[in-house]
């Protein structure tokens, strides 16, 4: 046995590896169960206490309760980042291409357009439905026809049309660019889990929304203009005064309901008991039940007393419940109707749990100035001070309102918000005239170039049309699933049944071996975090049937080399080696399709490309390895192999 | 148990007739691919479409008579798995000019449901849009929730406090939605799929997916070209051709003839096409290999009897992995579901071609080949 011991290292290694990384996909598989059948609970006893609700109100409250089941417990979450992941097709959601409109943003960009600036547009337009010629490229032929200079409408004077083009294709980037940051920016806002945001090419970016039950919404999400606010923050003494005022509030409610159980709004405080406590706030004596029980508010909105603003930091998964808290009609009626609570666009840092933390400040409602008024925002670094800022210029009608504004408030902080999102509050150090003004404090570079994109979002739209949208349903989704795990059984059993039949027990043992081949397939898809997609099932379901291929091959060559009188050692050996180089060359030509297939296919395809490859590397290892260990062991053990 | 038992044929005496067969099915594809043409999907032609599963079974003609009539023109609608659900699908991007009025009339129609008269103006149209402004910002959310509720795509323009404005987006898919629940009341639906594809992308898929086969075969061709002999590699990558045609001609002839099977030619389809081109040169390959092998070993027998022996060695692998391979495709194409139903077809009957022209295409060609050549093949 001796000289099998590294090889059986390595197979029950590999296995293990296998049923490790599978491990949290059944966990999760059964945490799911759980999850929905609270939920189906929860939703029956709304619906009884409130048979009015709209659909999206209760789908929002769904929401609340199922992120609180998850923060509650650490491990739901972990288990299901660790999961296989399923593509769009098994869990319903949606897929949506959006291509910035050349046109519309030339049409935006261009100075004193006339009629026929205008007709050279539409016609451009028109052609490039068709071509694969660029809208900027088109445009500048056309006009070059009609003998007008491109300078007359963008750029300088002096500059040549050739730069003005290449000029002009970087403006269509940088629209690109912003469109992205914008579309993430609501994506993040809207909570969709695991969402996939992605550039392609110069002009597309893809959009994928796992799950999305409002699809209308999402769409709508992805197409409405951004809106650009330089809203005042209001003063921590102020703002404290609001919060304590909210927690009181919360605190006396919510000890009043707690009684009665067959409220939505019980859930939640139930759930809140159990996150964790501000250290910070609490005095003392009171335990962090206790402390949840009489500070609601501030044991997810948490202030440190050392710190000189009233920004609370607030913990991602609490900030669904904080907007719940924010929305109550007791808690309404404490907060002045001219301030609003609003979040960071970004997490500003993570607690102890590596769980995202956020800034909650309080603004006004109102916005002092809104983005139509920039003109330019350029990141740089200062070269006095070699940090990174941003220079911000306004049109004389906005630098005339921002004089007035900084001269105002100064000492105090203006929240730049894009799409109802903080992105910096800077502090105004001056009054600001002529328009231009610097912002400082940025940590990076990359932070900087951030901020430049959100402000030129306000002052330059980037129109985006949809070019593609799929989506699928939950219940189609769960139906393939269910199909499609259907007939890998199903071609499981009749693959099996046959090879042992055939080859008796080299057949069984090969049949053993697939089920190992499976759970490889499964596992890696795990451990990489690739999709599993229901053509990705067909390439499961492929496989079985493929991968008894190298057993047969080898089974095939065993028997006639038995036939010419060898011993069944020798057979087993000899008919290894000599259906190696056919098994080989025969899986690295369909290895070859399958890189091309993921290199040329988007989501589902790519999803079989992937399951198609590692298939093959399953089996073959199966076969060679697994098998072939499995046939000398019973060889050395005397045990006999038939093969049929 | 043993099918192929010191099994030997004389492959090679049939391949005239071989050649016929393929001839024929060669000739019938692309008459029909002349005269029926292919029916794309989707992914390829640009449109809409979306299926719909209702509660209840529906009656096809019935759906079919309700879309019809509301003016998109050319409307194909389908059933899709079972009785209860059904496929209906156009090639309009955007809701077409005429019917606009339509649109904008119905719209008016749901505003009036939730406050009958109250002072609109249009401020804005476009093609797929229109954009309302009422009196106050509460009339506005209200109207626009209650158009969101009638399935309409409706948002405020902007999101400051003041906004007063809405802007109702109408795609075909919710044009559509918008008809047959108010025509279908009393069977309701639910919405499994929705796609959307715009003419550019699916030209652009095409020529992606044209692309991918040809980069395959090329692919195949250098690495056979390299392990084997390269008139070895021509040989095989035909054979490809000979499969992927083949099947491409019978998609051709069969769509829209066996009731429940839709053979459109999509992107799962062209996974499937790619597929059968890694299966079928596989068979080939085990076959080579044994040619590669026997002409090592005899090397002074005619490649006419090395071939044919190879063949007849390599035959019972062939059987074995293609029938197990058809197995697992049987039950893709019976369980699978309606999604992946094309996807089995095009490889249950591609594996049946694939492995029939690595016997009598592939070697067939190689020995024509040396016959012309009139030189020894040697490895």
């Amino acid at each position: 046995m001796k000289e099998f011991r590294f090889r059986i290292i390595l197979v029950f290694a590999i296995i293990f590896l296998a049923v490790y990384m599978l491990y949290p996909t059944y966990v999760d598989y059964q945490n799911s169960k759980k999850i929905e059948k609270v939920l189906e609970q929860r939703k029956q006893e709304i619906l009884k206490s409130n048979p009015n609700i709209t659909k999206s109100q209760l789908d929002n409250l769904l929401k609340v309760v199922e992120d609180s089941l998850l923060s509650a417990n650490p491990d739901f979450q972990k288990n299901r980042e660790k999961r296989i992941k399923l593509g769009l097709d098994l869990q319903g959601g949606m897929r949506v291409v959006l291509e910035v409109n050349t046109a519309q943003l030339l049409a935006k960009l261009a100075k004193n357009p006339d009629s026929a600036f205008k007709d050279a547009l539409k016609s451009a337009e028109q052609e490039a439905t068709l071509s694969d010629e660029s809208v900027v490229d088109i445009l500048g032929r056309k006009l070059k026809e009609k003998g007008i200079r491109l300078s007359r409408y963008f750029g300088s004077i002096r500059q040549e049309d050739d730069e003005i083009i290449s000029d002009l294709k970087e403006d269509v980037e940088d629209a690109v660019t912003r469109a992205l940051e914008i579309i993430r920016n609501r994506i993040d806002q809207y909570g969709v889990s695991e969402p996939t945001i992605q550039r392609q090419g110069s002009r597309r970016i893809i959009v994928e929304l796992p799950g999305i039950a409002r699809e209308e919404e999402a769409k709508q999400l992805l197409q409405g203009t951004a809106l650009l606010e330089f809203r005042l923050v209001k003063e921590p003494d102020f703002a404290f005064d609001v919060m304590r005022k909210i927690d009181e509030a919360l605190a006396k409610s919510l000890s009043k309901i707690s009684t009665d159980t067959s409220t939505a709004s019980d859930t939640l405080s139930a759930v809140s008991d159990t996150t964790a406590v501000s250290d910070t706030l609490a005095p003392e004596q009171l335990t962090e039940e206790e402390f949840a029980k009489q500070h609601p508010f501030f044991t997810v909105a948490r202030i440190s007393e050392q710190q000189r603003t009233a920004d609370a930091y607030v913990r991602e998964d609490d900030i669904n419940k904080i907007q719940m808290y924010l929305n109550r009609p007791e808690v309404q009626k404490v907060i002045p109707n001219n301030v609003e609570f609003v979040f960071s666009a970004k997490p500003v840092g993570q607690d102890a749990d590596g769980k995202n933390v956020y800034l909650m400040y309080l603004v006004n409602k109102e916005p002092e100035l809104t983005g139509g008024v920039i003109t330019d925002a350029q990141a740089n670094i200062d070269p006095n001070t070699s940090s990174p800022i941003v220079n911000m210029t306004m049109n004389t009608e906005g630098a005339t309102d921002w004089a007035r504004i900084t001269g105002a408030n100064i000492g105090k902080r203006i929240a730049i918000m894009l799409d109802g999102r903080v992105f910096s509050a800077p502090v105004v150090q001056t009054k600001i005239t002529g328009g231009r003004s610097q912002i400082s404090g940025m940590a990076n570079l990359d932070e900087a170039k951030l901020l430049e994109i959100v402000l030129k979002a306000g002052a330059l739209p980037a129109p985006v049309d949809i070019i593609e949208e799929r989506s699928v349903g939950p219940s189609l989704g769960e139906d393939s699933v269910n199909s499609g795990f259907q007939s890998v059984l199903i071609g499981y059993f009749l693959v099996g049944f046959f090879m042992i039949i055939y080859y008796q027990r080299a057949g069984t043992i090969s049949s053993f071996t697939l089920i190992i081949t499976i759970l490889f397939i499964l596992g890696v898809l795990a451990g990489f975090k690739a999709t599993l997609t229901l053509p990705g099932i067909a390439g499961i379901i492929l496989t079985i049937g493929m991968a008894v291929d190298a057993n047969v091959l080898i089974f095939e060559r065993i028997r006639e080399e038995l036939a010419t009188g060898k011993t069944v050692k020798a057979s087993i050996d000899s008919g290894f080696a000599k259906a190696y180089s056919a098994i080989i060359d025969s899986n690295i030509t369909t290895f070859f399709t399958g890189i091309i297939l993921y290199q040329f296919g988007t989501g589902p395809i790519q999803g079989f490309a992937l399951t198609l490859m590692i298939g093959i590397a399953a089996s073959l290892f199966s076969a060679l390895v697994i098998t072939r260990l499995i046939m000398d062991v019973m060889v050395a053990r005397g045990v006999k192999v038939t093969i049929g | 148990m043993r099918i192929f038992k010191d099994f030997h044929y004389n492959f090679l005496d049939k391949r005239k007739i071989a050649y016929v067969l393929s001839a024929t099915l060669f000739v019938v594809g692309i008459v029909s691919a002349l005269v029926r043409g292919f029916e794309f999907g989707i992914d390829f032609k640009g449109g809409t479409e979306i299926v719909l599963q209702f509660e209840k079974p529906v009656d096809i003609s019935v759906v079919r008579a309700d879309v019809e009539n509301i003016g998109l023109g050319n409307v194909e609608v389908k059933t899709f798995g079972g009785e209860s659900g059904v496929m209906i699908r156009t090639e309009q991007q955007i809701i077409p000019p005429d019917i606009f009025p339509k649109v904008v009339e119905s719209i008016e129609k749901e505003i009036d449901k939730k406050f009958p008269g109250v002072p609109r103006k249009i401020v804005d149209s476009t093609a797929n849009s229109i954009t309302y402004e009422f009196p106050s910002h509460d009339t506005t959310d209200a109207i626009i929730d209650a158009l969101f509720e009638a399935g309409f795509q409706s948002g405020r323009v902007s999101e400051e406090q003041d906004n007063r404005q809405m802007i109702v987006r109408v795609g075909i898919a919710d044009w559509i939605k918008i008809n047959l629940s108010n025509k279908i009341a009393d069977n309701h639906f639910t919405v499994l799929k929705e796609d959307r594809v715009g003419p550019k992308i699916g030209k652009e898929l095409k020529q992606d997916a044209v692309l991918a086969i040809f980069f395959a075969l090329v692919v195949i061709l250098i690495y056979l070209g390299f392990r084997f002999k390269f008139i070895f590699a021509v040989g095989a990558v035909s054979a490809l051709f000979h499969d992927v045609l083949i099947t491409l001609g019978l998609f051709s002839l069969l769509y829209g003839v066996i009731p429940g099977l839709n053979l459109e030619i999509d992107l799962t389809v062209v996974a499937a096409f790619l597929t059968l081109v890694g299966y079928s040169i596989n068979d080939t390959v085990i076959v080579f290999d044994r040619i590669r092998e026997n002409m090592k070993i005899h090397k002074t027998r005619p490649i006419r009897e090395v071939i044919d022996t190879s063949i007849s060695q390599t035959m019972s692998r062939t059987v074995l992995t293609g029938g197990t391979t058809l197995l697992t495709v049987l039950a893709l194409l019976i369980f699978g579901g309606e999604v992946l139903r094309a996807f089995a077809f095009t490889l249950f009957f591609g594996i049946i071609i694939g492995t029939y022209s690595s016997i009598f295409v592939a070697s067939a060609l190689v020995y024509e080949y040396s016959q012309k050549a009139g030189k020894k093949l040697e490895f």
